[in-house]
């Protein structure tokens, strides 16, 4: 499966490429925040401080006109105080406009748009490449009949068929306990991390066709290569020869499209949270759907510091991405992806 | 203050030069004519760009709609239909009351005036007459009795036409009898509000129109006797008006009026900003300074009549217990939400009538924020460990959101219940709201209400009556303590009975008791209007300033 | 030349499309059962009086067998007939075909700002490797693919809209047939062609970044290929000069795998259209989709999958058309 002249490939590739080294930063350190999420978030990022509301992030003192107001006599006054809001080392991204901490906020949203992120790619892999397998091992008939589905399942777009398929199913999530609370190391945490199950599950239906289309080509390529024809000819069975033959090749160009994958998958699933078509809150998407009314006026890291996370981790997946198709197999069209 | 719109202007315009200068103007103010869009005509700026350019003034002459006075407003939700008597949400009702009218109407500080009754007076004590005055509908049939027979009792009985949600608006009508341009209304009763209901709803349509049209015909078109006609409706989209030529009374100086919306309160406040809009609702308390330090628009506040709540459904446990209830009322700190959350642009409440109107009690405080109490009577109820769920709508409210947010998670801490919030479609929650059983509606939601009578009654007969049209409470103490309101012709003793009900429903605890809406608007600074305290809006009475 | 053999290959691609057609709308008459509730839920609003619950039932006709409903479905579908959403009050057609112009629009206008904007962008880049240029495009492209669209246009309308006012914040003042009539004819005036583009351009740099980004580093790869391959070292020595070789040969063979992608990520077009008509409050098809679902109006959101996805088929054809003219090799396979 991976051979030593492709591991030469992809040291050598890292080592002359400054993007991929700092794609690999990045990934590393989105995986490890998200890991360690309890460890490393200062404060819960569900709680809420409505006292510490709106605290800009560190080193950005705020200016703020906030007119407030009281009810005399039946009528209502305002008053418009201009203060000098200073942010709070507690809080080094700000606070939001219920009071909860940004940095947490978005450490703990790097959990859900991995979570959706691999277990989606995962889904649609799981479907995708045996089907595909089938259809280029096979051809003919079977082949056809795979691919009009896949046709049909391409003409709805992603986001569309997501949203609709979430609309008809429902928000259902699934509670994982967190092990860092559950051993007592951080008992101030939220106990679980929420799960988004409807969005995993249809965005793993809306991309598998991706992964359908690398491994039909594959295998396409592969059942007339002069081995495949000799196992046949000594009677292994068809799986056992799709299994032994044709997947390990298959390997390489679904790595590099699984990567491009997550990548695209994260940035659907924040849509469909900015949107409110996910299960769970603690999402990058969400917090800017809600950073929205503030950004004019005047508190825009609500709405900035999850876009910078979403590009950041996106950034350091597509670099990675890259480096790995540069090394694995140069001729490969790794744009696909929704 | 000098006024800035012309160097905003200059602006886009010097940014926009490659592709014609001057003209570029006109053409951004909106005189193009799009029969799709929603092109708001911008008022007095364009008075100012005649003078700077010789290609505007040409092109302004030839498109023949620049120059009027035309006014944007931006709602949060748009209508849920246009027949008047079929719904029971203020957009709507703003939209249609842009031409529909009943037989009195509110100034703006809440006064009975004359609208389509030139006189009212209660002949007995349960019958009052209406003397109707010479009218015209917007399809120029004249007005008669028998239109305003069959409007009231569209609106009362459930099986003429439509069982409409504001039937509990006109009290207990019994029957109608259409006279000689009068029209007498008995009630099964003493309705001692009589002209307040009638004054804030009933508004009248037309007999022959509504039985020769479908319910959906009359929910895409308007015909109505009210100072603007429709030019255009896009479901969802955007209300257009031009005023009424024939009206009673005065034409409406307003000559353009659009009506469109969106619940993102930041597109709302843009729109103002850019002098898209000239009359903008809800504008959210951390933009009201940026909207008062702009040179185009200013803020107009005003305490609504609007009451914000969470109701519990009283047949659903844990909500059928009233410790549980009460204790969810200790749970919420309602004080500090209105101070962090909106500013301190709303009023803290501790029973369903609000201050000033008939039948508050004074001796009835809100309460308190009371974590260990709340655990306490939670513990109490037997059911500890609830698991619970509050609904709220979207951008419908001031802030509805981060409210209902901040409630749900001050619930959610307490140690022995859990909450969770689920965000909801307005109109999609109201439905729920609506409709006839109990059952199909949400067990715990947050909602406001609007009460435009300043009368206790209309705000508990709806909403907890047994028989209440959106009604979640079933209790017999209530109900009788209305009924006998409702029957005591002398206001006084009517009174202390309605403060009685009010200190009854503290206890009972129905709602988790929020606060008292403010209403904040956006105004254009060029726009003279000012705003009401029942939430409707009447750019009939606007004018250019 | 290519002539007959191109046009048997649009009649079997256009063959193919309806095959998808049908799978489409087969796959949305299936919704209609995946509802949880009956089909009536779908369709009828929670406060439908009993009468209308029959009618609709009725209508539907729910009694029938399967078979029965499924051809009823299609013979409406033919005749154009999509339904009604009981919950607006209108024709689902009505609803569907008076948003799609806008949506069209919108991605039209995506596209060209993308086409425009990246393949001279991707050329410089790959016929000046390794200078600042490409430099910056390879970075701009890294950024462009990564960035959610729907916060680039909050940030967009913050700044280009909101504190510089050059732009509209939202909505859709004019359509673009009212700056065609406006530029046609014996006085052209230029004023709703402004207009329009102070409503449309953020929202079209919005949704077209993403492909702004992937069509020039497409493109930069493609040059690069090609113009290390054989042939192009081939004209270089018969003495063309550097220009012909660049754009004529090179750029005509590495516009086919963009065309390619371009028809494959239609999709995400098409969906980048529904999040960015939500940011800009732009009145087409994605906005009636969201509202549709958050409403709960079955019909209407039915109606505008099967709009999307035979749109989708269309628009494929016609990419695979211009495929086929550009690389003839698919069309004789």
């Amino acid at each position: 499966m991976i051979s030593p002249r492709v591991l030469r490939n992809l040291k050598k590739e890292f080592r002359s490429s400054h993007l991929a080294k700092l794609g690999l930063v990045l990934v590393v350190a989105v995986l490890l925040v998200a890991a360690f999420a309890p460890l490393v978030a200062p404060h819960n990022p569900t709680a809420q401080n409505l006292d510490q509301s709106k605290l800009p992030p560190v080193g950005f003192a705020q200016t703020s006109t906030e007119t407030t107001s009281k009810m005399v006599n039946g009528s209502i006054q305002t008053v418009e105080n201009t203060t000098v809001i200073e942010p709070d080392l507690a809080h080094p991204l700000g606070t939001d406009g219920l009071g909860r901490d940004m940095l947490s906020r978005v450490i703990y949203g790097a959990r859900t748009s991995l979570m959706v992120g691999v277990l989606g790619t995962l889904l649609a892999v799981l479907i995708g490449v045996p089907v595909g397998l089938v259809a280029g091992y096979y051809g003919g008939s079977v082949d056809d009949a795979l691919m009009r589905v896949a046709d049909i399942s391409l003409a709805f777009p992603s986001l569309v068929l997501a949203i609709a398929l979430i609309g008809l199913w429902g928000r259902a999530t699934y509670s994982i306990p967190d092990p860092f609370v559950v051993a007592g190391l951080t008992p101030a945490m939220p106990e679980a991390s929420t799960l988004p199950v409807t969005v995993v599950v249809v965005v793993g239906l809306v991309n598998w066709v991706w992964f359908a289309r690398v491994a039909r080509g594959e295998a396409l390529s592969l059942r007339s290569e002069e081995y495949v024809k000799a196992a046949r000819a000594l009677g292994a069975s068809d799986g056992r020869i799709i299994w032994r033959h044709v997947l390990p090749n298959a390997v390489t160009p679904i790595i590099v499209l699984g990567t491009v994958q997550i990548a695209a998958i994260i940035l659907l699933e924040s849509s469909l949270s900015f949107l409110g078509f996910s299960g769970t809150t603690l999402s990058w998407g969400f917090d800017i759907s809600q950073g929205r009314d503030y950004v004019s006026s005047g508190q825009w890291w609500i709405a900035t510091m999850p876009g910078l996370a979403i590009m950041l981790s996106v950034i350091g997946i597509n670099l990675l991405g890259d480096w790995l198709r540069d090394a694995l197999d140069p001729d490969i069209e790794g744009e696909g992806g929704a | 203050m000098p006024r800035k719109e012309n160097e905003r202007n200059v602006d886009r315009r010097t940014f926009l030069k490659s592709a014609g200068g001057a003209a570029a103007t006109v053409a951004i103010a909106g005189c193009s004519g799009g029969n799709d869009g929603s092109t708001e005509t911008e008022a007095t700026t364009t008075a100012a760009e005649t003078t700077e350019g010789g290609d505007a003034t040409t092109t302004e002459e030839s498109d023949g709609e620049s120059g009027e006075f035309g006014v944007g407003v931006t709602l949060g939700q748009m209508d849920s239909g246009l027949d008047p008597q079929d719904n029971a949400e203020t957009p709507t009702d703003i939209i249609v009351s842009q031409a529909y009218e009943g037989l009195m109407g509110r100034d703006k500080e809440g006064a009975i005036v004359a609208k389509l009754a030139t006189e009212w007076e209660r002949v007995e004590p349960g019958t009052a007459r209406f003397t109707l005055r010479d009218a015209t509908f917007h399809n120029g049939d004249s007005l008669t009795a028998e239109d305003v027979r069959f409007s009231i009792r569209r609106i009362v009985f459930d099986d003429v036409d439509i069982a409409s949600p504001q039937k509990n608006d006109l009290g207990n009508v019994s029957d109608v009898v259409a006279g000689d341009g009068e029209v007498t209304v008995n009630f099964d009763g003493l309705n001692p509000i009589v002209f307040q209901l009638f004054a804030t709803n009933g508004q009248i349509m037309q007999k022959s129109w509504v039985e020769e049209n479908s319910r959906d015909y009359i929910n895409r078109n308007v015909n109505g006797t009210g100072p603007f006609q429709l030019t255009n409706y896009e479901s969802g989209n955007e209300v257009a008006f031009e005023p009424y030529e024939d009206y009673w009374d005065d034409t409406a100086a307003v000559q353009e009026l659009t009506v469109n919306s969106s619940s993102e309160s930041s597109t709302r406040v843009n729109r103002l900003l850019a002098e898209e809009s000239d009359i903008v609702t809800n504008v959210p308390p951390q933009e009201v300074s940026r909207v008062q330090n702009s040179d185009v628009a200013s803020i107009k506040s005003v305490a609504s009549t609007r009451v914000i709540f969470l109701q519990m459904r009283y047949d659903v446990e844990p909500f059928s217990n009233q410790k549980f209830r009460q204790a969810m009322n200790y749970a919420v700190d309602v004080e500090s939400i209105v101070e962090n959350v909106l500013n301190g642009f709303g009023k803290i409440t501790g029973q369903p009538t609000l201050d000033l109107f008939t039948g508050y009690n004074p001796d009835v405080d809100p309460y308190p924020y009371d974590p260990d109490e709340a655990e306490r009577l939670v513990e109490e109820s037997g059911f500890a460990g609830a698991e619970i769920t509050l609904q709220t709508p979207i951008g419908r409210y001031l802030k509805d959101v981060e409210v209902a947010q901040a409630a749900a998670n001050q619930i959610d801490s307490l140690s022995n219940v859990s909450c969770e919030l689920q965000q909801r479609e307005f109109s999609s929650l109201v439905q729920d709201i609506t409709t006839g059983n109990i059952e199909d509606k949400p067990a715990f939601n947050l909602l406001g209400w609007g009460n435009g009578e300043f009368d206790a009654a209309q705000t508990i007969i709806p909403l907890l009556t047994t028989d209440g049209a959106l009604t979640i409470l079933k209790n017999e103490e209530v109900d009788g303590l209305i009924q006998e309101a409702q029957n005591e012709p002398d206001p006084d003793a009517r009174e202390q009975i309605l403060q009685e009900a009010n200190a009854l429903l503290h206890d009972v605890a129905p709602w988790v008791f929020m606060h008292q809406q403010f209403s904040v608007y956006g105004v254009s600074d060029s726009l003279d209007w000012e705003p009401r305290a029942d939430e409707l809006i009447d750019p009939y009475t606007a004018t250019q300033k | 030349m290519a002539g007959t053999s191109l046009w048997r290959f649009v009649i079997k691609r256009s063959l193919q499309g309806i095959g998808v057609v049908w799978g489409v709308i087969t796959v949305v008459f299936a919704l209609r059962f995946v509802t949880p509730g009956s089909p009536i839920n779908a369709v009828a609003p929670l406060d439908a009086t009993q009468e209308t619950r029959q009618a609709i039932a009725a209508e539907l006709g729910l009694d029938q067998p399967l078979y029965v409903q499924y051809g009823q479905y299609l013979f409406d579908l033919i005749r154009g007939d999509m339904g009604y959403s009981y919950i607006k009050g209108q024709a689902v057609t009505t609803m569907v075909f008076s948003k799609l112009p806008a949506t069209v629009e919108l991605a039209v206008a995506a596209t060209v700002v993308a086409l425009v904007l990246s393949i001279p962008l991707g050329v410089l880049s790959a016929t000046r490797r390794n200078q600042p240029v490409d430099y910056g495009a390879t970075l701009f492209s890294l950024f462009g693919i990564s960035t959610p669209n729907f916060w680039l246009g909050i940030m967009m309308i913050l700044v280009l809209a909101v504190q510089l006012n050059i732009f509209n914040t939202s909505g859709r003042g004019v359509s673009s047939v009212d700056v065609a009539m406006s530029l046609v004819g014996p006085a052209p005036f230029f004023g709703t062609l402004v207009g329009w583009l102070s409503y449309v351009t953020l929202p079209a740099i919005a949704l077209g970044t993403y492909f702004t980004a992937l069509i020039t580093r497409l493109t930069r790869s493609g040059m690069l290929e090609e113009l290390g391959k054989s042939y192009v070292r081939a004209t270089r020595a018969k003495g063309a000069p550097e220009t012909l070789v660049r754009y004529k040969h090179a750029l005509r063979n590495t516009l086919i795998p963009v065309i390619t992608v371009l028809g494959l990520q239609l999709g995400t077009l098409i969906g980048g259209a529904v999040i960015t008509e939500a940011v800009f409050s732009w009145p087409g098809l994605g906005t009636l989709i969201i509202q549709s679902i958050n409403l709960r109006d079955w019909p209407a959101l039915q109606g505008s999958l099967i709009v999307i996805g035979v749109g989708f088929v269309l628009v494929n054809i016609v990419v695979d058309t211009i495929y086929g003219y550009l690389d003839p090799r698919v069309v004789y396979n």
